[in-house]
């Protein structure tokens, strides 16, 4: 035990002490979560909503892709974007490959299917009733789509917190597409790999403690948010009648 | 587009003529999904009926951890499984650190939340009288678990379709314990991780990015269709009972 003792101990100052690379990874990690889940929401929550509100030809066909794209493997749609990006490849001349966008664009792509696969989802296990009381009423297709999300809202949180998630502890396809370059596009997640590599354990371990505490506190936050939106919900609907 | 067409005949010949490395690559893959996935089904099946079924103290507390564990980053259970493994670490003697042993041990730990997770959920979710009724009839413990386990089969073999989901596309823990060596303990999806970031060897690369792909249709599809069976096998077992 005296091996994973010194190790901790040896972990735990580089925490404390605010490690200037350890710094630059947490600050690079949010920014990939925030970037890749905003753009997946802007994406996704449009395409999420035509499936659970729209009723044109496809519509399960679509569904069916979204869901199926939920189980590809991350190595798998990182390799696919190393071809597309790497300096012959198609869009070679982006200059994309090894960058920070690259990055973002591999877990924008990541994160979207959680997002359009349970927003649709959340969508249809709305009552029955409701959206077509709605439609009936005279709502537009805005005023559906805003009242769909308002009343969906517990089942997208779950989208989001699910984006987020696979955002914070993804390592492939971004090690693949950014090359995992030290201190420049490297996530905690894809740090870990780099330090056991060279056989920094204590440093792995200290990213390692960082991560779980990010996930801890980013999921807990929108849990909460999550059940308290109950509570504005209660509050809205008195706002209006 | 050349480029791309380029890529695909360039790895179309490696695996029509069975490349050694490719083989290599596959099968590891298949017997770490297989076996990892096996012994979380071993372990984690009767802890999910017991959290489904049970009426113990304490059993609310570990369906949440349980739930949690879900969305632990891979490769940080990793580093603890390689920090448990190393020849300084409490397990150290074993000397199957940077094994496939080692691999198989920590994609089992992985696969163990989806099955524990997701089959209360699935036995929870049965009509409530159901097992109330089994119970009162004088159903013992083993008779009571197989019905609950036979009803919501449904909902179990989502679970596995999860966790071998899981354990074929991880990298990050794999790479992490196994040290991916060539020809070893490399499975499909970390040996595209260590094939784009060091050499430029790009019809191995497409080739191993198919393959995985084509691995994921059939066994997630192939179990998927299975899972949509069962509702036929139902009659049977009512008609021979």
């Amino acid at each position: 035990m005296s091996f994973l003792w010194q190790l901790l101990r040896d972990a735990v100052p580089m925490i404390v002490h605010g490690n200037p690379y350890l710094l630059s990874i947490i600050g690079f990690t949010l920014e990939v979560a925030a970037i890749a889940t905003g753009c997946a929401m802007i994406i996704g929550l449009p395409i999420g909503l035509a499936i659970g509100l729209g009723r044109f030809r496809g519509r399960a066909t679509v569904q069916l892709l979204a869901n199926a794209s939920l189980a590809l493997p991350p190595a798998l749609v990182g390799a696919v974007l190393f071809l597309l990006f790497s300096s012959q490849a198609p869009l070679g001349s982006l200059e994309l490959i090894f960058t920070r966008k690259a990055v973002f664009i591999a877990q924008t792509v990541l994160a979207l299917p959680y997002i359009v696969a349970l927003s649709a989802a959340a969508i249809q296990g709305l009552e029955p009733g409701l959206l077509a009381q709605a439609r009936a009423l005279g709502a537009g297709r805005i005023q559906l789509s805003i009242l769909a999300l308002r009343e969906a809202r517990i089942g997208i949180v779950a989208a989001i917190i699910a984006a987020l998630g696979s955002s914070l502890s993804e390592v492939a396809a971004i090690a693949i597409v950014g090359g995992n370059i030290y201190g420049y596009n490297q996530t905690l997640a894809s740090a870990t790999l780099y330090e056991v590599n060279g056989a920094h354990y204590a440093g792995a371990i200290a990213i390692a403690i960082v991560l779980i505490g990010l996930i801890l506190i980013l999921m807990c936050t929108l849990g909460l948010l999550q059940h308290q939106g109950n509570g504005l919900r209660l509050r809205f609907g008195t706002a209006e009648s | 587009m050349s480029y791309l067409w380029h890529q695909l005949t360039g790895a179309i010949p490696l695996i029509v003529h069975a490349d050694p490395y490719l083989v290599s690559l596959t099968w590891v893959t298949i017997r770490v999904g297989l076996i990892s996935t096996s012994l979380a089904v071993v372990i984690g099946l009767p802890i999910g009926l017991a959290l489904g079924l049970g009426r113990f103290r304490g059993r609310r507390a570990l369906q949440v951890l349980a739930n949690a564990s879900l969305a632990l980053p891979p490769v940080v259970v990793g580093i603890v499984v390689l920090m448990l493994l190393l020849p300084q670490g409490p397990f150290g003697s074993l000397r199957i650190e940077f094994t496939l042993t080692a691999v198989y041990i920590v994609q089992a730990i992985l696969a163990l939340p989806f099955i524990v997770a997701l089959t209360p959920a699935a036995v929870q979710g049965l009509p409530p009288g159901l097992i109330a009724q089994a119970r009162a009839l004088g159903a013992n413990r083993r008779q009571t678990a197989m019905l609950a386990l036979r009803e919501a089969r449904i909902g179990v073999m989502a679970a596995v379709i999860a966790a071998l989901g899981a354990t074929v596309s991880e990298v990050g823990a794999v790479i992490i314990v196994g040290g991916n060596f060539q020809g070893h303990d490399e499975t499909l999806a970390s040996a595209l991780l260590s094939e784009f970031t060091y050499t430029a060897n790009a019809p191995y690369e497409t080739a191993i990015a198919l393959i995985l792909l084509v691995l994921v249709i059939v066994l997630i599809g192939g179990l998927t269709v299975v899972q949509r069976r069962t509702d036929g096998i139902r009659w049977r077992f009512r008609a021979a009972t």
